[in-house]
């Protein structure tokens, strides 16, 4: 279930709103309809892949500022716009905010159902880093302070006798810790851990 | 009283009644006034002649005026005047005599007469007359000529002898001379169109019934199938159609003349007389219209008898005021009415100019709305075009989904309407039309205008209050223009706005219900309006924008003053500016009748 992309679509015309939701759902998608970008916001999509189709000239906040106030809250849903007139200014800052396509009305199914689905696998991909980047970090939370102090000079290119100095414990102490650690980061060699911690210094916090 | 007042002793030939004696009356007591007091005397020829007679008048006239002695006679006609000179010697042999109504040809067998017989003779003129009554009637070829059996009817038939055979190329003569009255009258009854009557009268007929002429030829004229003229202007009347005469008032009026002269001690031989009475042309108007005589025949110095007088000639003065005032009149109605048509012409210019300036100002609004418009057309082609897509794969699923087909349907239905809508309110405004003047609701026009600006009004995020008046607010004109003028204050009230927070970008619209009219206002919350460009607002190529052509605004008002009302501004008390457009309400008249849709 959780599988079927959910898209969001944002326009003020109920009338394209419902042939865009209709056009959806028969395209084999679940959709949701908001007449503003306030109304979007008073409903917080939940974490689901898909994305927003999204109409620029809006009562009250543009479609242009809905963009920027996601981003601004880390909402990271990708956003294909759809104009009813489509001037040059408002594609160009929505393409370099991030957007995936800028379309106009009318719009062919295809067209549209394409612009979605490079939306869709965006997200897909997006959301599989940050799933990777949550499961490391939660292999990583898992470790001891102790295994955490070894980690730390492992990645700096420590030796085990080096390491059981620095922390005042016993060389044999150090290398069944680091195994352990190892073995809970589920990496085989100290090359794959460098590399892990780089991906970490990498994550979002 | 009578020894004071010179007493003039007037004789005529005939008797009193005579036409001519009393036309010839009337001349001289005009002529004489109260100069001297008349005392009138009547031989009665032909009735009474012969020696007896003729001395027993002598006789009596003696007797009469020996204690009041006449100042001056006058000889009314030839039988006085031979009667005078034949007793002159009895009758007042010292006091002057002027003669009156004597024929030169008479006058000459008189000759000479005494010093103190003095007189105007007169002409007959026989030969003018028949050539008038040939002129006048060209296809009459018998010329009938009518006399009496007295010698005086003698001496007339004879002058006309003299004459007629100048016209025989032109007209049988035939003479009626001396026939008694029957068979004159049968004769003249028997005429046809190519006869015409000449005839002086006469004194006694073939039968010895005696006349006075005028009798003779108003008897003539009743029995006669043709015109008849003859030689005496007191037979005008009778039904002749005229003549050549002289005037026997004209005469009188000559005789009277000399005669008061000669009373103020001039001396007979010195009065300067004329040597003849001049004859002028008579004419009866009801004679050309009976014998259908060409006007254009009859000379231009005749005297013309019996013409319902014209208003012109009965009102000379009276009407030449009139007709001045009338041309007067005539001038200004034509200079008015060329006036008019230049200030036509030229309102139709300055119309024209208008319309097109309208409409150029009209393609602006629509290239300002472009961005609206595209809007508002792709929306629904957008949701068509969507549904069609929806439908497409609903039908390729297979799935039993007809309810959700029917509703998709008609929403497509319902959008196309929707597109073809707004593709008529853009042609309504955009298109060249000519001016109209018709009642419209303005609350109406106004809330169309709100609908076609609300996307733009949202694109710019300003928000359009609409208050309309309470009841309708109908005015008569041409509601696209009226509805240019509030779109241009609506762009200026949103551009007054531009950079205000977003709690303060509304307009605000009204219409009301005011004493005289209706008043549209639009009022802004910006920044006002500077107080040196307020005066020249409305000014043509006046604007304060970087991008204004400084037309709107001028174009705004030559629009609501073409419908006879009045725009201004002002700032608000709060804060922005207010544009009052004040309109005159549509009355009863303009109104289409009820029923009438």
């Amino acid at each position: 279930m959780s599988n079927i992309p959910l898209i969001h679509v944002v326009d003020d015309d109920e009338s394209l709103r419902t042939a865009l939701l209709r056009l959806l759902d028969a395209a084999g998608f679940e959709a949701r309809g908001y007449a503003s970008t306030g109304d979007f916001l008073l409903h917080p999509p939940p974490d689901r892949h898909g994305c927003l189709l999204l109409d620029v000239r809006l009562p009250g906040p543009s479609g242009l500022e809905l963009q920027a106030a996601l981003l601004r809250q880390g909402v990271a849903l990708p956003i294909v716009f759809l104009t009813g007139h489509a001037d040059v200014a408002s594609s160009v800052r929505a393409m370099k905010a991030g957007a995936v396509d800028f379309l106009s009305k009318p719009i062919e199914r295809d067209a549209l159902l394409d612009a979605l689905r490079r939306a869709l696998a965006r997200d897909a991909l997006e959301r599989a880093a940050r799933d990777d980047g949550r499961q490391l970090r939660a292999r990583f939370d898992s470790l001891t302070p102790r295994e955490r102090a070894v980690f730390d000079r492992v990645v700096l290119g420590r030796l085990n006798k080096q390491i059981a100095e620095e922390l005042g414990i016993a060389e044999r102490t150090v290398k069944l810790q680091r195994a352990q650690l190892m073995a809970k980061l589920g990496v085989g060699s100290p090359v794959e851990l460098g590399r892990l911690d780089e991906r970490l210094g990498n994550l979002p916090d | 009283m009578a020894g004071e007042i010179p007493l003039v002793l007037v004789l005529y030939s005939n008797d009193r009644l005579l036409p001519a004696n009393v036309a010839a009356d009337a001349g001289l007591r005009e002529a004489i006034s109260n100069a001297a007091v008349l005392s009138d005397e009547f031989l009665d020829y032909p009735r009474f002649t012969g020696e007896a007679y003729l001395g027993a008048f002598t006789r009596f006239l003696q007797e009469k005026y020996a204690a009041h002695a006449p100042a001056a006679i006058i000889a009314g006609g030839p039988g006085a005047l031979e009667f005078l000179l034949h007793h002159r010697a009895e009758l007042f042999p010292q006091v002057p005599v002027v003669h009156m109504g004597i024929p030169s040809a008479s006058l000459r067998s008189l000759l000479p007469l005494p010093a103190n017989v003095v007189g105007v003779p007169f002409e007959y003129n026989f030969s003018a007359t028949i050539d008038l009554a040939l002129r006048l009637h060209p296809r009459a070829r018998r010329l009938l000529l009518v006399t009496g059996t007295t010698p005086l009817d003698r001496e007339f038939e004879a002058r006309l002898r003299d004459v007629v055979p100048d016209f025989k190329d032109r007209a049988t003569a035939e003479y009626l001379a001396g026939l008694p009255t029957a068979a004159v009258l049968k004769r003249l009854g028997e005429l046809g169109k190519d006869a015409v009557v000449v005839t002086p009268g006469y004194f006694q007929d073939g039968a010895g019934r005696g006349f006075a002429p005028r009798e003779a030829v108003q008897a003539m004229v009743a029995a006669a199938r043709a015109p008849v003229y003859g030689p005496f202007d007191t037979f005008i009347g009778t039904g002749i159609v005229g003549g050549y005469m002289p005037t026997f008032t004209a005469i009188g009026h000559q005789a009277g003349e000399a005669v008061r002269v000669l009373l103020t001690g001039v001396a007979p031989t010195a009065l300067h007389l004329p040597q003849v009475m001049p004859s002028a042309l008579n004419i009866d108007w009801r004679q050309v219209r009976r014998w259908g005589i060409d006007p254009h025949a009859i000379p231009g110095d005749a005297v013309i008898h019996f013409r319902a007088p014209t208003f012109l000639e009965e009102h000379r003065q009276e009407a030449s005021a009139a007709a001045v005032v009338f041309l007067f009149q005539s001038g200004l109605i034509g200079w008015l009415l060329v006036e008019r048509r230049r200030r036509r012409l030229a309102e139709l210019a300055v119309q024209k100019t208008r319309f097109e300036l309208t409409h150029a100002s009209r393609l602006a609004v629509a290239g300002e709305l472009t961005a609206s418009i595209a809007h508002e057309i792709n929306q629904p082609l957008g949701a068509i075009l969507s549904n069609a897509d929806a439908a497409d794969l609903i039908l390729e699923s297979g799935a039993d989904r007809r309810t959700e087909l029917r509703a998709i349907l008609a929403d497509i239905r319902r959008d196309d309407l929707r597109a073809s809508a707004v593709i008529q309110r853009l042609r309504a405004l955009l298109a060249k039309h000519e001016i109209e003047r018709q009642p419209f609701d303005l609350n109406a026009a106004v809330s169309d205008v709100a609908t076609l600006l609300s996307v733009e009004a949202r694109r710019r995020r300003m928000t359009l209050d609409i208050r309309s008046a309470p009841s309708s607010a109908t005015i008569v004109g041409d509601r696209i223009q009226i509805q240019q003028v509030l779109i241009n204050l609506l762009f200026n009230a949103m551009d007054a706005m531009a950079d205000l927070p977003d709690d303060r970008r509304a307009v605000v619209v009204s219409v009301e219900t005011v004493a005289g009219g209706i008043a549209m206002a639009v009022h802004d919350r910006g920044h006002g309006i500077a107080p040196e460009h307020l005066p020249r607002l409305f000014e043509s190529f006046f604007t304060t924008k970087h991008q204004g052509m400084g037309l709107g605004l001028s174009i705004a008002r030559t629009i609501v003053e073409a419908h006879g009302g009045r725009i201004r501004a002002e700032n608000a008390p709060d804060q922005g500016a207010v544009f009052y457009v004040m309109l005159p309400a549509a009355c009863a008249a303009d109104l289409p009748l009820s029923g009438r849709t």
